[in-house]
């Protein structure tokens, strides 16, 4: 038995239905107490090199794989994936589809259960595992009360309690607020230091340096670009396909012409002073009648606001901007969309003027290709065929998607299929757009391209969105919110709100460095701008 | 909450104090509905039925479900019971089959004609018992139904389905079937909202019932995708931590107790008992004589 807890040799894998590998000719090891980051573009074969490691392909996702996985030397090929689980163990992507268990324990002894282990040793192990991650207390609550970072380490609770050597982890912070993102990361560190080899894909590189991985994988187009130390990264990547801490980015910066000046809502500018376009007034609203989780809202969106909203997970964001598009409606108090009472106001009728973009994709789209999704919208308000056309064309431009545009939207990438959502509103041409997650499950590049995108379109008057990534609304925002435990706890300039170090991590808010940088240089800047921008200033 | 969510939800389930139902075991619990089903779809007389309605309303009334958090779904089941009942009644169909002869009470004629045809309602001794004898058969039927989410810990329906003899797959996949109704409705509801802030607008569906049904395309697909993906996810998590690989332990442990057998036997008893005077053809539909004289039968 070797002491190398991975071997990977020319791992190559097709999936069946497709022409093109996944990925190629993969080669790496990983030691005992290592972190090893895996970073790179969404379908770029991170996931997929994750399932050839757990055993998923070739078991549950069948084609043609080639190569070796060893673990201790030995070859998992013939093992049974129960038999892989027991040394490499998954957290995927989101804790929210991998937990089965109704109560915690149930969840943590889940694996243990299956192995048939006898009933006392199953909840030795279970309860082992809480406390190891600080947890015992959440032993009897129910799972789907539980935050989205106590999910998350439930969810490796059950993972751990099978004692695993080797621990993937699939990008662990996409649906963390980023106080829970710090947390996973410490606790993927304390693991390390335990003695595990951790694996984590992650898109947001910036955010796991912290915690100092021994190395850092780059993987594109299925393949390995960069395999090393963390200082080498910054040198063969680019800094607009990976997010790298603010400083490393302007050095680089300095070297390229600096980027184009981002003229936000050119559509609001000259039309007059800050008209209210949507008005809430002492807004409240429970899902159970005994329940307040929203408490007296007051707040205008004006035209020329670029509102950022934050707050930690299951603070009352998503609760508070469903009722500007009518589909909460107050219990207490009233919102006004362009002076009408949504009360008063069909859903329909309040989306011609507000558009709204949900987080999730998979929950609207429908149609057989990407230019029908597209024209659902606009063909429901009513717009003439001709225009129709054109609003559609201008947003699959917008997200980068004209070349799928006869493609089935169900068949696109997890990311695609977040911009054919986003541009189904796009086309729909309202004057306000409110958007929840816009960036989740995206990568980088492709996110701060369509961000500037939206920002410039000349038809909005007013834009809002909910985000996690405190430097969205360091760069984009003119007005941020933060919302907690269903109040408004401060609303103002990117640079008032944030300035505040305390009441960011009152709010679970983590300052980055890109802010910490803007702070710094504002008294010359007097705004907020991207790295690359403060690169030439 | 995020609207992203994905996992499974449970039912309304809690722990209630007092409780007649949650006092026994789920496994005696299901064996003693399956009985009373059993028992309760073999009458129509309404003399039979009503011990039944009365065990029913012994039930919801000592379960200890509060009224504001069964009102929803009682009025809807209780509603479409009566709206069908009447249907029934005023159509005279549906219970053609319990009798052949009809006993007139009353005829209502309408004043007027439609291209010859004259609205008349006969109401008829067999029909009101008919309508009577349904009511009270379907009502029984939902009360005791619709109890069992509310009243079963969902973290036990594992372990009762494997009580009950499935094998453990089967049971764990009952489990999560269980599960998965209460996050297939809260699915709906999220596709539903989606498409209507795309202007889509559920109300204003027109066109014929194919056409109707091409038009709730954009919430059918989306429901049924996600479900699609939801369980390629769930399976992944579960075949990820070794499920189905042999013989399972369940870390939750039912107890049978004294009450529990005695609720079986009465299940048992009351099963036989409803098939044996099934086949002595007692229990079948009923008027009472005294009206059919009285309708001048």
């Amino acid at each position: 038995m070797s002491d190398t807890p991975l071997v990977v040799e020319n791992l190559s894998f097709r999936y069946r239905d497709r022409t093109d590998t996944a990925i190629r000719n993969i080669s790496f090891e990983a030691k005992p107490g290592e972190v090893l980051l895996i970073a790179g573009a969404s379908g770029c074969g991170k996931t997929t090199l994750i399932r050839c490691l757990n055993g998923l392909i070739p078991r549950s996702y069948k084609g043609e794989i080639s190569g070796s996985v060893r673990v201790f030397g030995e070859d998992t090929s013939t093992w049974k994936l129960a038999q892989i689980s027991q040394k490499i163990g998954t957290v995927l992507q989101d804790p929210e589809r991998q937990i089965l268990g109704t109560r915690v324990l149930n969840e943590v002894a889940f694996g243990l259960e299956n192995l048939g282990l006898p009933r006392e040793e199953i909840l030795e192990r279970a309860d082992e595992a809480l406390r190891f991650l600080k947890i015992f207390h959440l032993r009897e609550r129910e799972t789907f009360t539980l935050s989205g970072g106590e999910k998350q380490k439930v969810a490796l609770a059950g993972v751990l309690a099978m004692r695993p050597s080797i621990l993937l982890l699939d990008e662990p912070l996409a649906s963390l607020d980023p106080a829970s993102a710090q947390d996973a990361l410490d606790t993927a560190r304390f693991l390390a230091d335990q003695g595990m080899t951790i694996l984590m894909v992650e898109h947001r590189v910036e955010d796991v340096l912290r915690i100092k991985p021994e190395r850092v994988m780059f993987m594109s187009g299925g393949e390995i670009r960069y395999l090393g130390s963390l200082s080498g990264l910054s040198k063969v990547v680019n800094y607009r396909e990976v997010k790298l801490p603010a400083k490393e980015i302007v050095e680089r910066a300095k070297q390229d012409p600096p980027p184009a000046e981002i003229r936000i809502l050119p559509g609001a500018a000259g039309k007059g002073e800050s008209e209210a376009l949507v008005r809430f007034e002492d807004v409240a609203f429970g899902y159970e009648a005994d329940v307040e989780v929203l408490h007296g809202i007051n707040l205008e969106i004006r035209r020329g606001d670029v509102i950022a909203v934050v707050g930690p997970n299951g603070a009352g964001k998503t609760t508070f901007v469903k009722h500007a598009i009518g589909l909460l409606k107050p219990k207490r108090g009233r919102v006004l969309v362009n002076g009408r009472d949504t009360r008063e106001a069909s859903v329909a009728q309040i989306a011609s003027t507000l558009g709204y973009v949900f987080q999730s994709p998979s929950h609207m789209l429908f149609a057989p290709t990407v230019y029908d999704e597209l024209a659902f919208g606009p063909k429901n308000l009513k717009h003439a065929k001709e225009q129709i056309e054109q609003e559609v064309k201008e947003a699959l431009r917008i997200v980068n998607l004209s070349a799928q545009e006869q493609d089935p939207p169900l068949a696109l990438s997890f990311g695609q299929q977040k911009r054919v959502s986003i541009a189904a509103i796009l086309a729909m041409q309202s004057r306000i757009l409110v958007m929840d997650e816009p960036t989740a499950g995206q990568d980088y590049q492709n996110y701060m391209n369509f961000m500037d995108s939206i920002l410039q379109l000349p038809t909005f008057e007013a834009i809002l969105f909910i985000t996690h990534d405190v430097d969205l609304a360091v760069i984009y925002a003119n007005r941020v919110l933060i919302v907690n435990e269903g109040r408004l706890v401060a609303d103002g300039t990117p640079q008032e709100v944030l300035r505040d170090f305390d009441r960011l991590k009152a709010n679970r808010l983590v300052p980055t460095s890109l802010l910490a940088l803007n702070l710094e240089r504002f008294p010359a800047t007097g705004r907020f701008m991207k790295a690359e921008a403060l690169a030439h200033i | 909450m995020g609207e992203g969510e994905t996992m499974l939800v449970a039912w309304k389930y809690r722990k209630r104090e007092n409780s007649f139902i949650q006092s026994f075991d789920p496994r005696a619990w299901l064996i003693f509905y399956a009985c009373y089903l059993v028992g309760l779809v073999t009458f129509w007389d309404v003399r039979y039925l009503l011990p039944f309605f009365g065990v029913a309303l012994f039930v919801l009334f000592t379960s200890g479900v509060k009224w504001h958090e069964i009102r929803r779904a009682f009025l809807f089941i209780v509603g479409f019971v009566f709206f069908f009942a009447i249907l029934t009644f005023l159509t005279g169909r549906g219970g053609v089959e319990h009798y052949q002869q009809e006993h007139l009470i009353r005829q209502f004629k309408a004043s007027f004609s439609i291209l010859g045809w004259v609205p008349t309602l006969d109401i008829t001794v067999e029909r009101v018992f008919y309508a009577i004898s349904q009511f009270v058969k379907v009502s029984s039927l939902a009360i005791m139904t619709i109890l069992i989410p509310y009243s079963l810990d969902p973290r036990l329906y594992g372990i009762t389905f494997k009580g009950l003899g499935l094998n453990d797959k089967f049971a764990y996949a009952m489990d999560l079937t269980m599960r998965f109704i209460p996050t297939f409705a809260r699915d709906f509801q999220l596709t539903v909202d989606a498409q209507r802030a795309r202007g889509y607008e559920l109300e204003k569906l027109s066109g014929g019932l194919v056409e109707q049904v091409r038009k709730m395309g954009p919430i059918f697909v989306p429901v049924i995708i996600h479900a699609i993906i939801g369980s390629e996810d769930i399976i992944d998590a579960m075949d990820l931590r070794a499920f189905g690989i042999g013989p399972r332990t369940w870390i939750d442990v039912l107890e049978r107790r004294r009450r529990d057998d005695i609720l079986i036997r009465i299940g048992v008893v009351l099963l036989l008992a409803s098939v044996m005077l099934g086949v002595l053809g007692l229990g079948n539909f009923w008027v009472p004589d005294a009206l059919l004289t009285l309708a001048g039968g």
